[in-house]
């Protein structure tokens, strides 16, 4: 009955069928199995299966993300459950549009992507003035800050960011990387991020990449 | 020439589509002045979004005026008479990256690739309207007011800016006046219009919609220019993208007419779409093209002026794809009717601005602008009797002077550089048309010579330069 509940979680999330996996892990805690089984057999299992489909090209995009908002649908069921058993993630990531730039849609797929890898994310969300990146980064800690921008005219804060870190002495606790349309490797150099992008896909190697794990 | 993307039936499907979603899910706005003008004139606000009625629509419709002009600064005979459908073109804004000409290889926009850019499009006849590269080497916090400084002075041409921020919009306003002879001769004779893009799906932001009211404010055109992604940031349909696009566009146009009814304006639809894959945004074939075309004659439906985004492809260098891409972006919202065809010159989905590109386009758009000058049907251009007297004495057509005096009036079209030679005198250099676009653009980027602003526009340019840099960095 647990394997088949189980199976049913992970085949849900391969769905991308956020009600199903609301339906399956309700019924799987109701049945008695661990809620740390049914997110590392079920939820994890089920991303990990999009994740492949993904890679050997039969799953697009919107699979990723409908896959991703499964999961955390899963995850939201079972998560007041898990109080003493502590997710493990790869590592805490804070990520924002910077002020004066209300474009979004990149930096929400490299939210999905980082999470649907095992990163935990926090979205500081679009129009987010440069201070508020550093009381942030002084509150929640992360351990990588992403800053987007897509105008022409708002690139300019990426560099104002790092520089606030800088003369706040938070620069060497947390790497910084930049995304963006008008956004290049040499633009990173020329203001110290530690890193860059050129799609949403390329976030996770970087992410993983920074913090040294293979 | 008459093509239609959508039948009758169809189009009143499409606006009745986008009078659903103005008046259902509506707008929403950071800008109290925008939201101010909407809600006094008759809109309605609802869980923070400002919905339209069809009567605030209706109105504003019946005053935007179905055409006016643009023209050049002093030193440019060019008049662009907008809602003639004529299919101008236009250089790509704000790419940040160009193919350098001597090595080949992309690398950052500079203030020169600016000047370079705006030069070689002077040059160019079949190239008619100017929007500036990105360059990274300007004070960023006055950008747009320096780029269309810079080109003003390297192109006596009509300019489209894209007002990105509104606190630069005084100062460029300002830099547009000093070079057509004051404030009053700028409304006038317009020598630029300023485009604000709002963001998709059916958020007016905070600077797209100060900028709104501004340019309207000045007097001087205002064009729309939302830019949704199929997919990502609009419905992965076609019907759907262009009909919230539409609505966007619309939604933008009505505020100009309740803010000042009358003043000129231009729905500037560029429906993109994302590759599923990475995420990219793309300016491809060939969803881009049709979202133009189907977007162009809903612009038509409302008898207002329109440009799109044709020269455009995913392809990274100017080469066959390029050409591909670009002549069907462009060509399919042409024939069905529009007035400007922009990002000439551009590669990589708008983000690199290639110099041998722009020559190509220069091409192209010849050739388009050929094709939908349609064919005159006449006694003349039927030739009956010309027929006849061939017929009857033997002789060839080449002798007559009905084919000299159509020739010598255009009958056939002449390509700027694409080859037509023997196969043996094209083998003594055997140059491919990259090649020979790129040698055309080092000759006239060494040769042509752009007409100088006055020299007391230049000097009051410098100022207006020097009093924004200061005034701006002091904030």
């Amino acid at each position: 009955m647990s394997q088949e509940l189980l199976k049913n979680v992970l085949e849900a999330v391969v769905d991308g069928d956020v009600e199903a996996v609301t339906e399956f892990t309700e019924k799987a805690v109701a049945a008695g199995v661990k809620p740390l089984e049914i997110l590392n057999e079920g939820l994890v299992k089920g991303i990990e299966v999009v994740g492949e489909r993904f890679a050997e090209g039969d799953y697009f995009l919107p699979d990723l993300i409908l896959g991703a908002k499964a999961m955390d649908a899963g995850i939201s069921v079972i998560e007041p459950l898990l109080t003493s058993e502590k997710r493990d993630f790869l590592g805490k990531v804070m990520i924002g549009t910077v002020e004066g730039d209300l474009h979004d849609i990149g930096k929400n797929i490299v939210i999905m992507m980082l999470k649907s890898n095992g990163f935990e994310v926090f979205d500081l969300g679009v129009d987010v003035p440069s201070k508020v990146f550093v009381d942030k980064v002084k509150e929640l800690k992360p351990q990588i800050v992403g800053i987007s921008a897509l105008l022409t005219t708002t690139v300019n804060k990426q560099k104002e960011i790092i520089e606030l870190l800088q003369e706040e002495g938070l620069r060497d606790q947390v790497k910084v990387i930049i995304g963006g349309a008008p956004i290049n490797q040499a633009w990173a150099d020329k203001i110290g991020a530690d890193g860059y992008g050129e799609d949403a896909l390329s976030a996770v190697a970087l992410c993983k990449n920074l913090l040294g794990i293979k | 020439m008459d093509f239609e993307f959508f039948n009758e039936t169809e189009l009143e499907q499409m606006h009745r589509a986008t009078v659903e979603i103005l008046t259902k899910i509506g707008i929403s706005t950071l800008s109290d002045r925008l939201k101010g003008l909407l809600l006094d004139n008759g809109c309605k606000e609802q869980g923070g979004r400002i919905l339209f009625t069809e009567e605030v629509i209706e109105k504003a419709l019946k005053t935007v005026p179905s055409n006016f002009n643009l023209y050049g600064r002093n030193g440019c005979e060019l008049v662009i008479e907008m809602g003639k459908q004529k299919a101008y073109a236009q250089t790509c804004v704000g790419a940040p990256s160009v193919i350098d000409l001597e090595t080949e290889e992309k690398r950052d926009a500079t203030l020169k690739d600016l000047e370079d850019f705006a030069k070689l499009a002077d040059a160019l006849e079949n190239i008619h309207l100017i929007s500036p590269v990105f360059p990274r080497d300007v004070p960023q916090e006055i950008i747009v007011t320096s780029e269309t400084a810079a080109t003003l002075r390297y192109s006596s041409k009509p300019q489209r800016i894209c007002a990105e921020s509104s606190h630069e919009l005084p100062y460029i306003i300002e830099v547009l006046a000093a070079a057509a002879g004051g404030m009053e001769a700028l409304r006038q004779r317009p020598i630029a219009y300023i485009e604000v893009s709002t963001i998709s799906p059916l958020n007016s932001g905070f600077h797209p919609a100060e900028a709104l009211i501004d340019i309207v404010e000045a007097g001087i055109p205002l064009g729309i220019v939302p830019c949704p992604m199929m997919g990502a940031t609009g419905p992965v349909t076609l019907a759907g993208c262009v009909a919230q696009h539409n609505a966007e566009i619309l939604s933008s146009v009505v505020a100009s007419q309740l803010l000042k009814p009358g003043a000129p304006v231009v729905m500037s639809p560029r429906v993109t779409f994302m590759d599923m894959k990475t995420g990219l945004g793309l300016w491809a074939m060939p969803e881009q093209g049709l979202a133009a075309a189907a977007s162009a004659q809903l612009a038509k439906y409302y008898n207002i002026p329109s440009t799109v985004t044709g020269y455009s492809g995913a392809a990274k260098v100017a080469d066959i794809q390029s050409g591909y891409e670009h002549l069907y972006n462009a060509l399919l919202p042409a024939l069905i009717g529009t007035d400007i065809i922009a990002a000439a010159g551009s590669l990589d989905n708008c983000l690199i601005s290639c110099y041998a590109m722009l020559v190509i386009d220069d091409e192209l758009s010849s050739v388009i602008r050929h094709t939908i000058a349609g064919c005159e049907v006449s006694e003349d251009t039927l030739a009956i009797d010309v027929i006849e007297e061939i017929v009857k004495t033997n002789e060839a057509f080449l002798g007559h002077k009905h084919t000299r005096k159509h020739l010598r009036a255009g009958a056939f079209w002449k390509p700027p550089i694409g080859d037509r030679s023997t196969y043996d005198s094209w083998a003594v250099n055997k140059m491919k048309l990259e090649d020979k676009a790129r040698q055309k653009a080092k000759e006239l980027l060494a040769t042509h010579e752009v007409v100088p602003l006055s020299p007391e526009a230049d000097a009051e340019i410098d100022e207006i330069l020097k009093k924004a840099l200061k005034e701006s960095t002091n904030n």
